[in-house]
């Protein structure tokens, strides 16, 4: 009987079980590459988690999310070594994207589940980390030409702040060009804020922000298919 | 009816004239007193004048010590940058990682400023208000200070990878929240409320709740000398309640507004008080007329339940809410006529 190497990265993840993730995949990469792991086994793990946590009758922990999203982190890092000692170019399918937390929110966590996932499904991610002013987000953007921003809060208290990131994205003339993404438990907990505030849309968990990411930056196409 | 002999009422099941009521306005003391928030959080004189009008407009039958738990991570060396409209943050943490956590000194709980303000908050309050209005001094568990001195992401690296850092910390922190603690009922303090998010099955898995963190609160508030309100730290509580059962000293638990009122008190049984459960971040967008249907829902849910104890659930009442939607609150609980039985 052949082994359930995604069903045992399942157990590893569902048991927030960080140690015997990587083992499990270092013991799958002795017979094929690290990059085979990323579809053949991280993705399907993640679509697993993703569906659980969106089902709110699910039990699930924010320990299994950040186990989760570092053993993704900790994947990708394999892979991008194994492509550099190869010599082999690293490319990302999809992006640029920025994203950091909003000004004066000091709540990482989120995003840095955000990026990894954002990441192991391919996307170039230019993270900016904590308290990043609405300028600094439109900067970046400028400077990569990013069709979405992602903007995380924890607290409603700071997610105000990303109606600075509207008027500043509507400012600039960037209007449908940039797509803006909101995150973070105050979103979870009162969806009708992501509008309220200026937002484009919203995931139910940073697992789901891949899917999310490609929507809106499929709908900035549609609005600016100018590539510049 | 005092506050006090309503509150009372309400932990011994007893007959009362109406239920009794607390809520977050911890921050919106400020906007009432019209102090500065600078100032407000670091003047203990200035934060009790706050409270006092709190309790003079809005009359709550618990008043609360700031609810203010960076300044406990402040007491350990995490900074905090303050604000204008809404309550300190940190920004940087005293260390990053368990074992670099386990160097730094104890904060003296009779001297450390940041500490001392807490405390003196509660002196002022209950001196004030002593034999009519319960003070809450408001805490976190052992359990959640390393997130305020290292982070979230870095406690929830030790609790999963490294448990032995992670109970030499609480070994070593433990001690220190159950002082804080008893000198804050020492300062005259009625009750402690203090957040245990660490010990919630939708935060870690059962392994570390099993082997650290339940150890851990058994020992806390074993060793603290009053009434413990184990508030639910803005996560879903109800469905998770039997993993906090039979904790000492816990009198009351405060539940999240997602929480299901009739769940929790089914787990609970008759004997603890129950408290919720408006959300209270959300009532800037309210209306008067909202609230009160919502309160009268609650009431109407709880009417025969002679422990419960209504009260706004996570955060402070944002400054921006509109004193019409409070009033409406209290002005709903008041007349309710029912709790008295």
């Amino acid at each position: 009987m052949s082994r359930d190497w995604s069903g045992e990265l399942v157990s590893c993840i569902r048991g927030a079980d960080r140690v015997a993730a990587n083992a499990l995949l270092d013991d799958w990469a002795k017979t094929r590459s690290y990059e085979e792991a990323v579809t053949d086994l991280l993705t399907p793990a993640l679509e697993y988690f993703g569906n659980l946590w969106a089902d709110k009758s699910g039990e699930t922990s924010l320990a299994q999310g950040y186990v989760a999203a570092k053993v993704a982190e900790d994947l990708l890092g394999r892979v991008l070594a194994a492509q550099e000692a190869e010599g082999r170019k690293i490319e990302t399918k999809h992006g640029p994207v920025v994203v950091g937390n909003v000004e004066d929110d000091y709540h990482p966590l989120g995003r840095k589940m955000l990026v990894a996932f954002l990441r192991s499904a391919g996307w170039e991610v230019h993270d900016l980390g904590v308290d990043v002013p609405p300028d600094v987000f439109l900067d970046k953007v400028q400077e990569v030409d990013a069709r979405v921003v992602g903007a995380s809060a924890m607290m409603f208290s700071t997610a105000k702040n990303v109606i600075g990131i509207r008027q500043e994205i509507d400012r600039r003339g960037l209007t449908g060009r940039v797509q803006l993404a909101v995150g973070g438990a105050v979103f979870k907990l009162r969806p009708e804020l992501v509008q309220e505030f200026g937002g484009d849309g919203t995931a139910p968990t940073a697992l789901h922000a891949p899917d999310l990411f490609e929507r809106l930056w499929q709908r900035s196409l549609s609005l600016d298919p100018v590539v510049k | 009816m005092k506050s006090l002999e309503r509150v009372f009422a309400t932990v011994g099941g007893q007959p009362k004239d109406r239920p009794a009521f607390v809520m977050n306005l911890s921050l919106y003391g400020s906007k009432l007193a019209g102090v500065p928030l600078q100032t407000y959080y670091t003047e203990p004189g200035a934060y009790a004048e706050g409270q006092i009008a709190v309790r003079e407009v809005f009359g709550p039958d618990l008043l609360l010590s700031p609810f203010l738990v960076p300044a406990i991570g402040e007491a350990f060396g995490s900074e905090v940058t303050a604000y204008k409209h809404q309550v300190p943050n940190i920004r940087r943490f005293a260390a990053v990682s368990a074992s670099e956590a386990l160097k730094l000194p104890l904060p003296d709980v009779d001297s450390q400023p940041r500490l001392v303000f807490l405390r003196e908050t509660i002196r002022i309050l209950s001196a004030r208000y002593l034999g009519e209005v319960p003070v809450v001094g408001v805490l976190v568990s052992p359990i959640d200070i390393p997130p305020l001195v290292i982070g979230i992401e870095a406690w929830l690296e030790a609790l999963l990878s490294e448990p032995d850092t992670a109970r030499a910390l609480m070994d070593r922190w433990t001690p220190f929240c159950v002082n804080l603690a008893n000198a804050m009922l020492g300062d005259g303090a009625t009750l402690i409320a203090a957040t245990a998010n660490f010990a919630n099955p939708t935060i870690v898995p059962p392994r570390v709740i099993q082997g650290i963190a339940r150890p851990v609160l058994e020992a806390a508030f074993g060793a603290i000398k009053g009434p413990i309100i184990l508030h639910h730290g803005g996560a879903l509580l109800a469905p998770y309640l039997e993993s906090y059962l039979g904790l000492p000293n816990v009198a009351a638990y405060f539940v999240d507004a997602r929480d299901s009122l009739v769940e929790a008190r089914k787990t609970l049984g008759e004997a603890p008080v129950l408290i919720g459960n408006l959300h209270a971040p959300s009532l800037e967008s309210e209306t008067p007329e909202s609230v009160r249907s919502q309160c009268e829902t609650i009431l109407a849910d709880r009417a025969a339940d002679a422990r419960f104890l209504f009260g706004t659930s996570a955060a402070d009442v944002p400054l921006a809410t509109p004193p019409e939607v409070i009033q409406a609150i209290v002005d709903t609980i008041c007349h309710a006529g029912i709790g008295a039985s």
